[in-house]
């Protein structure tokens, strides 16, 4: 599984530093062994995956590795479909190094799921929860990512310097749209994700909300991205104002993501990795 | 065979020169039939255009001092120049330099404007014409076509030609950075010189939906939105106009602002916040600078034009830097295949001869041998086929070396050592 994961953590490697240099020198050629390596990588990933699926019996989105694992495969996913629908190469000067860190760390993460409890994997709702919300993380880090992108050519155009970015980043009307576009994929999958999440939770116990800060990091992350399509789309917020939110959002997408760990709580099963099963009990 | 390029451009002599050695097209065909004599210079061709006039042939490799005399004096025909004169500007180039300086002319980097799209479109044409006279053979086609690969090539293997570099294409590529296409966009011309109506025309050809033109004197706004297609409007109803208008170009000769920042402002508020790109190519400005602060809209000054453009310039000429390796490496694929055409024939001279040489024995051992069934008479003539490949496989293999090598003399020395050609 490892050495998988490693041939893997190399294709995206190679892809990271050719969507670099295609992005310094332009070069189509360049662009396509990074296209080609994030393809080979894309596939190997999945079989990882599904590998990883078989042996240890449960769905492979429990622990800090998986979860990290496949939000880098969902990266991946979410960028080729960029590729094809809005051709902005540009984003994998931003999107392939990071999908490479999170492989690494995934890689370098060790593995507790010996300890999963059986309960999670026979629940068909766990699955679905975390599937659906790990898609709504990747598509609120490509809102940020083109947001960044929106003010770095934002500025250029302001202030007149048009160097290498003015040339290389895509027009402000294709990021504008790619951003929109991901806030609405990312809302409407947080929306189910948290649906869903609560549906499994008045199953197991009742309760539809627990008061715990990954629960609360959530509900302010969907006022936030709901906030900023309602101003996009009533036009007061449309450019670099927006831009800004997404970039902000962003900041509360990643205390959702990995700050609740800090923070103790009912989500936090998922994400500890050496946590025991006395302790799991404990905390339930 | 030898390749021989005579000619002056824009760099080797003024225009005044120039236009007196130019050819035109109807004299053109009739010119290159008295160039080509069939003795000396055996293939021509002549690009003539307002920046260079290029006599490339293929000649005669004895003759080579000759034929560049002959081909220096056909394009300093009637005497038009004295030959001191001409001198001073002519250059010449044989065969590998010849080739090089044809692909770097087709490919745009000989130009004035590195990477301008004209001048392989005037290749082309020469090379039509050449063809109509009948004075483009096995070399000048051969290289002709070689050329056009090589143009097509560096155009798309470097970003030579990536980056506007005037004025009136500066607005479609701004345009493009903000709007992506410029489909369903609406263009304000205000005032209507030559500069706001080249731009108008390079936007529309970029799919701009809909142009409005505003101008002090109301019948050119109407003659230019005639001749595009557009709409004229009031030079009163602009501050209406802007909120309608993505991309606006100014250029009038109004000293002082046409376009404030309040209805810069008026604008984005009936925009709803959509951007806009407005161009000021106006001495004195026309549009308020203080407008650029404005939201989501992005002024640009003629200095600001200026400076890109000279940056593509400088982009361009970085990218020139990496076609010149691309042409290198095409003049070196080109000379080898051109050797490789002289190589085919030798190499089939000297198989046929020990052909010959197995058959003329087989002849005189004939009387010896009676007479032969025809699958004995066939198995001979493979016997005898089959003992010339194996024997003879090793001996050419060795000349393809040497003659890759460029070894000429080894190979043609290898050829004599099995007796002299017939």
């Amino acid at each position: 599984m490892r050495s998988l994961l490693l041939a893997v953590l190399a294709a995206y490697l190679i892809a990271a530093i050719h969507c670099i240099l295609a992005f310094m020198n332009k070069r189509r050629s360049v662009q396509r062994v990074a296209e080609w390596s994030m393809a080979l990588g894309f596939i190997f990933h999945t079989a990882a995956l599904i590998a990883d699926w078989a042996i240890d019996g449960h769905y492979p989105l429990f622990t800090l590795r998986e979860t990290l694992s496949f939000l880098a495969w969902a990266l991946v996913a979410a960028y080729t479909l960029i590729l094809y629908r809005y051709r902005t190469q540009a984003l994998g000067v931003f999107i392939m190094p990071l999908i490479s860190v999170l492989t690494f760390i995934a890689l370098i993460t060790h593995s507790g799921g010996q300890d999963t409890p059986a309960t999670f994997s026979a629940t068909w709702l766990f699955p679905i929860h975390t599937t659906l919300l790990i898609f709504a993380y990747a598509a609120f880090f490509i809102v940020f990512m083109a947001s960044v992108m929106y003010l770095l050519q934002e500025r250029e155009l302001k202030l007149k310097t048009f160097g290498a970015i003015f040339h290389r980043l895509p027009s402000l009307s294709t990021i504008n749209q790619l951003a929109t576009t991901s806030a609405i994929f990312g809302l409407t999958l947080l929306t189910l994700g948290i649906a869903s999440g609560m549906v499994w939770s008045s199953a197991r116990d009742g309760k539809i909300w627990h008061n715990d800060p990954k629960e609360i990091f959530a509900i302010l992350t969907w006022l936030l991205y709901f906030t900023l399509l309602l101003y996009r789309s009533s036009a007061k917020w449309r450019g670099k104002n927006a831009a800004w939110l997404g970039v902000l959002g962003f900041a509360l997408v990643l205390c959702t993501f990995f700050g609740t760990r800090l923070l103790g709580g009912y989500h936090v099963f998922g994400l500890i990795q050496n946590l025991n099963t006395a302790d799991f009990i404990k905390k339930l | 065979m030898s390749i021989v390029l005579v000619g002056i451009n824009h760099k080797s002599a003024p225009v005044e020169v120039r236009e007196l050695l130019a050819f035109s097209d109807e004299t053109c065909t009739r010119e290159l039939r008295s160039l080509v004599d069939g003795e000396i210079v055996r293939e021509g061709l002549i690009v003539s255009t307002c920046n260079r006039v290029e006599i490339l042939s293929a000649t005669n490799i004895d003759s080579l001092e000759q034929s560049t005399t002959r081909i220096a004096q056909f394009l300093n025909r009637d005497q038009r120049l004295s030959p001191e004169f001409l001198g001073q500007h002519v250059y010449s180039h044989r065969d590998e330099e010849a080739v090089r300086h044809l692909f770097r002319v087709a490919s745009s980097l000989d130009s004035m404007v590195v990477g301008e799209p004209q001048v392989l479109g005037q290749v082309r044409h020469a090379y039509s014409l050449a063809v109509q006279a009948g004075t483009a053979g096995r070399i000048l086609n051969r290289l002709v076509h070689h050329t056009f690969r090589v143009a097509k090539r560096v155009r798309s293997e470097t970003g030579i030609a990536a980056n506007a570099v005037s004025i009136s294409y500066m607005a479609v590529e701004l345009g493009k950075k903000i709007f992506d296409s410029l489909k369903n966009h609406t263009v304000l011309l205000v005032g209507a010189g030559e500069m706001a109506e080249l731009s108008a025309r390079h936007l529309l050809n970029a799919g701009a939906t809909r142009l409005l033109v505003a101008n002090r004197t109301e019948e050119s706004a109407h003659r230019l939105a005639n001749d595009f297609g557009g709409e004229a409007i009031a030079f009163d109803e602009i501050d209406r106009a802007l909120a309608e208008s993505d991309v606006v170009i100014c250029s009038t000769a109004a000293p002082d602002f046409v376009i404030t920042e309040e209805m810069t402002r008026r604008a984005r508020e009936k925009r709803r916040n959509r951007p806009m790109c407005m161009i000021d190519i106006s001495v004195p400005r026309n549009i308020d600078p203080s407008a650029g602060k404005v939201p989501n809209v992005f002024v640009f000054d003629i200095d600001d034009l200026e400076s890109v453009i000279s940056s593509n310039i400088r982009e361009r000429e970085r990218e020139a830097e990496r076609a010149e390796l691309i042409v290198q490496s095409e003049v070196m694929q080109f000379q080898q295949s051109l050797r490789l055409m002289d190589l085919g024939p030798t190499l089939g001279a000297l198989r046929q001869r020990f052909q010959e040489l197995a058959t003329a024995e087989l002849e005189k051992q004939r009387k010896n041998l009676g007479q032969l069934t025809p699958e004995q008479e066939q198995a001979i003539e493979q016997l005898l086929t089959s003992t010339v490949n194996k024997l003879s496989h090793p001996v050419l293999n060795q000349m393809r070396r040497f003659y890759e090598a460029s070894d000429l003399e080894t190979m043609q020395e290898i050829a004599d050592s099995f007796g002299p050609e017939e």
